[in-house]
């Protein structure tokens, strides 16, 4: 059972981060709020993100899961009016939830969770070094250098105290040094990655309306992003497998 | 299974030589397979996805495939391509491409041949405006899982051809074998249920299952074949024969049941939207629930002579403007046969009792018959024929089985001698001069007893700058590779081709090569199973020697 009110901002909010990444999930719902543990087609982006019931209007449910076309959500959800309160209903056991705003009652069919995919384990890797960046910064960067290639490199470099992030394309270069005084939080350690911008184009839209963004880096290793949205209700990791290059 | 087994088993077979050899590989592995394996292993292994009759096509074109590996190794597709032009075997090439991936994954997935099809039948059903987009995430998913072999087949399946050199014929006895049920039942329910994956299942469960496997409505058999021949030759076997007038026009197969009706093309795809005024006389036509076989041909309003097969193939592939054209060219279907009524599956009853059954429940647009031992009289039948517009006779034994998809000796067609054949295109060059944007020659290929292509032939002349257009929008597509001025093609393409002469030579793998090739016509109508075997090269070749001797 969910029967809940929200600001159409946060909720759409909500749905980007979940849409950046999978077109389905399954959506847990329980007393402290909502919770999306997902992982994409091809196993190499994944998502975990939790609204607490505090970034509700009004909030009560009990414990259960369903399937969600995020993409349909995502669909909906833009066309609503920016100052409207979206209600969600949801009874116990229906196959549809029901958004009702300015006058609109909109019955979205839940899929059946079992042919949504499982949520994934979030697998546990050491990730040694850490900078916090605004998340329009980290946007612009991404930007950049999908202009000139479809990979980007991120790292740190622990000599001269800079947070990187570069992209080669067959003739072009373009490479964003921070230095560790203009970073929020700077944690050194050996670190660069090569990452697809496939994946961090549509991450990187979502998370510029973040005022931070921490990226956890390693050595040929995953990236993690972690922000908030809905004022700080909501809890938003994003993971990212590494390209690696052979010589 | 393991798709890295189902892997293995087609490397086996790829270089094993002896047709029995292969027969016991497959039997070997069809026992051990469970019922939801079984259907898939052997359609994959025939180098298809779907069965032949349904219209699901998996809507994957080479270069999809190639910005997928392009995206798990971490080249360019420029590079990919050009790592499959040096060698011309894109499963090959890929295999060798896919030793090192860039791309890392969270979970590293065995693919399963199950989830291998589920995600054939996932991409399948993807529609929409962002279909590619997702289309590529699932290839990219199957690649950066694919292990290098299992790469190579993955590949092979997508672009349409196994290459694995075991042909229907073998995988039907091996079926045989693995069940122990005669090759003749499992012969019948293939050609009835047109899914010889789905068979392999009832011969699981033994001879009963497969004998009483019923030709079903909305599902398409294939097409029942002749070969050539003569009068004298077919009435010293039979006896007696039914002949019939062989008309320059487009087959059909006709589905009835009550007042919902499909038509199908000789490829099986169905065509119904395309000439409804020929589904609605034929609906009227009979009362019963049936399928009917027969062919359309185009009428000049004026004179009520056929029109060649050009003007009733431009109605076939017309989507749009039905309407408007259904005016200019008048369409009048000629039925044949039947091959099911009221539920009664007819196909292995005798021709002429069909034939009995077809005039007796068919009220329009039967085709006319003559039953004959006289060989005057069927001469006469042809020489009128020929006066009346048609292309030639049809001969027919009386007591033969409808067996769909067979160039048997049952059926055999009388017509001018044209020296022309169907064969596919499997490459080309690109053009020259005001032709440079265009493909110029083509390279056409014949099957062999097992199926596989061997060129035969090049063709540059008596294509017109229009026809020409046409055939680069076509094969645009369906470029496999690409090294100099040469492209090979996905094998999806008939052309009817004219010559001189067949000619013994060293340049082409076939063996023969055609003299003064010249380009008659798209065979748009015709899949490539349907194209010139290296046999009836062979023959021709022969009677050829024996016109000149003689």
């Amino acid at each position: 059972m969910l029967k809940a009110a929200i600001d159409t901002e946060v909720f759409k909010e909500a749905v980007e981060v979940v849409a950046a990444i999978v077109s389905e999930c399954r959506l847990n719902i329980s007393a402290n709020g909502l919770a999306v543990r997902a992982v994409d087609t091809a196993n190499v982006a994944m998502i975990s993100l939790e609204l607490g019931a505090p970034a509700f209007n009004t909030f009560a449910a009990g414990d259960s899961q369903i399937g969600l076309d995020i993409s349909k959500l995502k669909n909906i959800v833009a066309s609503i009016n920016k100052a409207d309160v979206l209600t969600l209903d949801l009874p116990d056991g229906a196959y549809k939830m029901e958004l009702a705003y300015g006058g609109f009652k909109y019955s979205i069919s839940l899929l059946d969770v079992n042919t949504v995919r499982k949520d994934p384990n979030l697998p546990s890797i050491q990730l040694p070094g850490k900078v916090v960046i605004a998340g329009a910064e980290l946007n612009n960067a991404i930007k950049a250098a999908s202009l000139v290639s479809d990979k980007i490199a991120f790292g740190i470099n622990p000599d001269n105290e800079t947070f990187y992030m570069e992209a080669d394309g067959d003739t072009d270069h373009i490479n964003l040094e921070i230095k560790a005084a203009d970073l929020k939080t700077f944690i050194p350690a050996e670190a660069r990655s090569l990452f697809s911008l496939d994946y961090l184009k549509d991450m990187g839209r979502v998370m510029s309306k973040a005022e931070e963004v921490e990226i956890f880096l390693g050595k040929d290793h995953p990236v993690k992003f972690v922000f908030t949205i809905a004022g700080g209700e909501g809890k938003v990791e994003y993971l990212l497998a590494p390209r690696i290059e052979s010589d | 299974m393991q798709f890295s087994e189902f892997s293995e088993i087609c490397d086996r077979i790829e270089s094993t030589r002896g047709r029995l050899d292969s027969i016991d590989i497959v039997s070997g592995v069809l026992k051990t397979l469970t019922d939801e394996e079984l259907p898939v292993f052997v359609r994959f292994l025939m180098g298809r996805i779907f069965p032949d009759w349904s219209p699901e096509k998996i809507g994957i074109g080479p270069n999809l495939v190639y910005d997928a590996v392009a995206y798990v190794v971490g080249d360019s597709r420029n590079t990919v391509i050009r790592k499959i032009n040096a060698g011309g075997d894109a499963g090959r090439a890929i295999e060798g491409l896919l030793l090192k991936k860039e791309q890392t994954s969270f979970f590293s997935e065995t693919l399963d041949l199950l989830e291998v099809y589920n995600d054939f039948i996932y991409i399948s059903g993807v529609g929409g405006g962002s279909s590619q987009k997702e289309k590529l995430k699932v290839l990219k998913k199957i690649f950066a899982n694919a292990k290098p072999i299992e790469a190579r087949y993955i590949t092979r399946l997508i672009l349409g051809e196994l290459r694995i050199g075991i042909g229907e014929g073998n995988i039907r006895d091996a079926v045989a074998k693995a069940f122990d049920v005669p090759a003749a039942a499992v012969e019948h329910a293939f050609q009835a249920s047109n899914d010889l994956g789905e068979v392999a299942v009832l011969a699981k469960s033994g001879v009963g299952d497969l004998e009483t496997v019923r030709v079903e409505l909305f599902r398409p058999v294939k097409m029942m074949l002749a070969r050539q021949g003569t009068i004298a030759a077919m009435l010293e076997e039979e006896g007696v024969l039914a002949a019939e007038y062989k008309y320059d026009g487009t087959r059909f197969q006709f589905h009835k049941k009550g007042s919902e009706c499909r038509i199908y093309s000789r490829k099986l795809e169905e065509v119904t939207k395309a000439i409804p005024d020929v589904a609605n006389m034929l609906l009227e036509a009979t009362t019963h629930d049936a399928i009917l076989d027969g062919e359309v041909i185009a009428i000049d309003e004026d004179t009520g002579r056929p029109l060649p097969f050009q003007y009733v193939l431009r109605r076939f592939r017309r989507k749009h403007d039905v309407e408007g054209h259904m005016q200019k060219i008048r369409l009048v279907p000629n039925i044949f046969d039947i091959i099911c009524i009221d539920g009664r599956t007819l196909i292995d009853e005798p021709f002429s009792e069909r034939r009995k059954i077809l005039t007796e429940s068919v009220s329009k647009f039967v085709a006319p018959q003559i039953v004959s031992d006289d060989i005057g009289t069927i001469e006469a039948f042809y020489r009128s024929a020929l006066a009346d517009g048609h292309e030639g006779i049809m001969i027919k034994s009386r007591s033969a089985h409808y067996t769909p998809g067979v160039r048997g000796k049952e059926w055999v067609k009388i017509k001018p001698a044209v020296d022309t054949m169907d064969l596919a295109v499997i490459g080309a060059e690109w053009g020259e001069g005001k032709r440079a944007k265009h493909f110029g020659s083509f390279l056409l290929a014949c099957r062999d007893e097992l199926g596989e292509l061997i060129p035969v032939s090049k063709v540059a002349t008596g294509i017109s700058d229009d026809m020409l257009d046409i055939l680069y929008d076509m094969l645009k597509d369906i470029v496999i590779s690409e090294s100099k001025n040469t492209v090979t093609f996905e094998p999806d393409t008939v052309f009817e081709v004219g010559y001189a002469e067949i000619q013994k030579s060293p340049t082409y793998e076939a063996g023969y090569a055609l003299r003064f090739p010249r380009f008659i016509r798209l065979r748009d109508d015709k899949s490539v199973e349907e194209i010139e075997t290296l046999q009836s090269i062979e023959a021709r070749f022969a009677e050829q020697t024996k016109r000149l001797q003689g």
